[in-house]
């Protein structure tokens, strides 16, 4: 019998702790030729389960290039994440997916790409930023800001660095004021603000805008004065979801099923919606 | 020129059935004041004139209330998880009302958009369905307001109409319906008369209309501050399908289950930031009519609702459905 709640089984090859409560773990299939076979594209999720403990959602971080490991990255905040945080290399769990649409990057083909984030929202814009400078040669410009409340709640800040060394990409990271440390040298401030400190050319450009609902609540204003419609500005809904596939009953915004017609989303679909999210 | 069967057949039915080792679940009386659908030991146990319709619905017995999806067993590093037993029995759904009958294949279409969820499927294929169509109904009964009546063919493989105490006429109206029945059904001259349903009481295009419309009005204020978000709409609900995953077991050995849950609960939509999307009882009550009567019908071409009036009888304040949807259709709320 087909079932669709069964996971397949994934090892878990690296763990990396973040942040103090931030979570990253790099995870690969115990069937060799699944491992082959899998595809997603970048922006889809997956639905990881520690047994005995249950199931949680995470975008897959990992850019879909990559053929040995899948990443997801999470904070510590109840039953089963707390499980996920206690993994070491060789345990064994069990994934889904993957689900949802993903960013449609061929669409994206010859534009300036913007990528804000706030947060523990660096992840489902990591796995673009990745698929970006993989394929730099379809995409313009890069710009980056990310920020996060202290310096020490950034994620992935080894890979800023490394973003940063590659032609034409442009990374700002801040932190909200008063979570600067002595040595901080990035900019301090939320992430829409500096984001329009920043400047830069905002034509023929497309964003991805992922954070708490205030900080996109704020960019959307600097994004109008700058001219970009919203059709070409992305989000990812990160709602509650246990299925994964439509049936459970909680994910929708109106008839908008994010699990299955998401996450991803220009504002433009979102403010059509009922702001039930 | 009609068939017909007596309350006798039904026995001598229901005892065939539990003789081959299947399951039979109808209406009985399990407390004084407390009619249920359950799984019936015996044909006395069925109760089939006298009352309004059951408390609960025939969902629980394709979608359970508490179902193991898998196992799973660790040994150190390794796991390895295993599939339970898949459901094999088969199953007759006797004397269910018109209005839980026309809910299967309104779940149907749910549990097999994209993927197929073999769990519900299998015990769809495992079950006829015998409604008895209704002879009275009361204030909370609405069917005839969602397109359906005392006698709506709709899921059901036969339907029995009550001629006199303790004789029906039977319609079969599917190849399952014409075998469970053959051999068993007398000839008669009599024909049962179409049994009454209740007035309408609004029209559902206008419910739409004004869920799509009126996303930020007060009247979803008004209406859900009575509620307790207890869930009991939804679980006595012939149609909300909507449910949990969860793990029971411990370090070594257990299973993944799935468990009904309902929209009115405060944790159903909790992030795990803490942002809920649906952080009160108004809103959580206009997501339950919303996906109803327009979510539902965008994504499936109908109404998730058959007018039971559940909802309605089962609510520990007074509100359920009908009030709501029939104060829309007054245009009480503008």
């Amino acid at each position: 019998m087909a079932n669709i709640y069964k996971p397949e089984l994934v090892k878990v090859i690296a763990t990396r702790q973040q942040t103090p409560d931030v979570k990253s773990v790099k995870v690969c299939f115990q069937d060799s030729g699944r491992a082959n076979d899998f595809a997603f594209r970048v922006g889809q999720f997956g639905i990881f389960s520690a047994f005995g403990y249950g199931e949680s959602t995470f975008n897959i971080c990992s850019s879909s290039n990559w053929k040995d490991y899948l990443e997801f990255c999470f904070r510590k905040v109840g039953r089963v994440t707390e499980a996920l945080w206690r993994l070491e290399e060789g345990d064994v769990i069990g994934f889904r997916g993957p689900y949802g649409n993903g960013y449609p990057v061929e669409d994206w083909k010859g534009k300036n790409l913007i990528f804000l984030g706030g947060g523990i929202a660096m992840p489902p814009i990591r796995c673009a930023i990745w698929y970006a400078l993989e394929n730099r040669r379809d995409f313009g410009d890069i710009t980056i800001v990310y920020g996060a409340r202290t310096v020490a709640d950034l994620v992935y800040v080894d890979e800023l660095d490394q973003w940063a060394q590659h032609p034409n990409v442009r990374v700002v990271r801040c932190v909200d004021p008063g979570g600067q440390t002595p040595d901080w040298k990035g900019e301090i401030g939320f992430v829409p603000h500096v984001f329009d400190r920043a400047g830069g050319s905002s034509a023929n450009s497309i964003v991805l805008v992922i954070g708490p609902p205030i900080m996109i609540k704020n960019t959307l204003p600097i994004l109008d004065r700058m001219g970009i419609p919203h059709r070409a500005v992305y989000t990812s809904l990160e709602n509650r979801m246990k299925c994964g596939c439509g049936k459970c009953g909680r994910c929708n915004v109106g008839a908008f099923y994010i699990c299955k017609e998401g996450p991803v989303l220009t504002m433009e679909d979102l403010e059509r919606l009922p702001s039930d999210y | 020129m009609s068939f017909t069967i007596t309350q006798d057949g039904l026995s001598k039915l229901v005892n065939e059935w539990l003789a081959r080792g299947k399951r039979v679940a109808g209406p009985s009386r399990v407390k004084r004041d407390c009619i249920l659908y359950v799984p019936l030991q015996g044909p006395d146990q069925l109760l089939l004139e006298d009352f309004i319709r059951p408390a609960n619905s025939l969902k629980e017995f394709l979608f359970p209330k508490h179902e193991r999806l898998f196992g799973y067993r660790i040994n150190g590093n390794g796991v390895e998880l295993f599939e339970l037993e898949p459901p094999k029995t088969e199953q007759l759904l006797i004397a269910a009302r018109p209005c839980d009958a026309a809910a299967l294949p309104i779940l149907d279409q749910v549990f097999n958009w994209d993927c197929a969820d073999e769990f519900y499927n299998r015990r769809r294929q495992l079950t006829t369905v015998v409604t008895l169509a209704c002879s009275a109904h009361d204030d909370a009964c609405f069917c005839t307001s969602v397109g359906l009546s005392p006698c709506a063919e709709r899921g059901s493989d036969v339907m029995l109409v009550k001629l006199d105490r303790g004789k029906y006429e039977v319609r079969c109206h599917t190849e399952k319906g014409r075998s469970l029945m053959e051999g068993r059904l007398e000839p008669s001259d009599q024909v049962a008369s179409e049994p009454l349903g209740p007035e309408k009481r609004f029209d559902p295009a206008e419910v739409r209309e004004f869920v799509k419309h009126n996303f930020a009005s007060a009247f979803w204020q008004s209406e859900g501050l009575t509620c307790l978000g207890c869930g009991a709409c939804a679980y006595t609900c012939p149609t909300c399908h909507c449910f949990d995953i969860i793990d029971e077991g411990n370090a070594n050995e257990g299973a993944r289950v799935r468990n009904w849950d309902s929209c009115q609960f405060s944790m159903f939509t909790q992030h795990a930031s803490g942002h809920n999307p649906r952080e009160n009882q108004p809103a959580r009550q206009r997501q339950r009519i919303s996906h109803k009567f327009d979510i539902y019908p965008e994504k499936f071409g109908e109404i998730l609702c058959t007018g039971c009036g559940n909802c309605t009888r089962n609510c520990p304040v007074g509100i359920g459905a009908l009030s709501v949807l029939t104060e829309i259709g007054h245009g009480e709320h503008l």
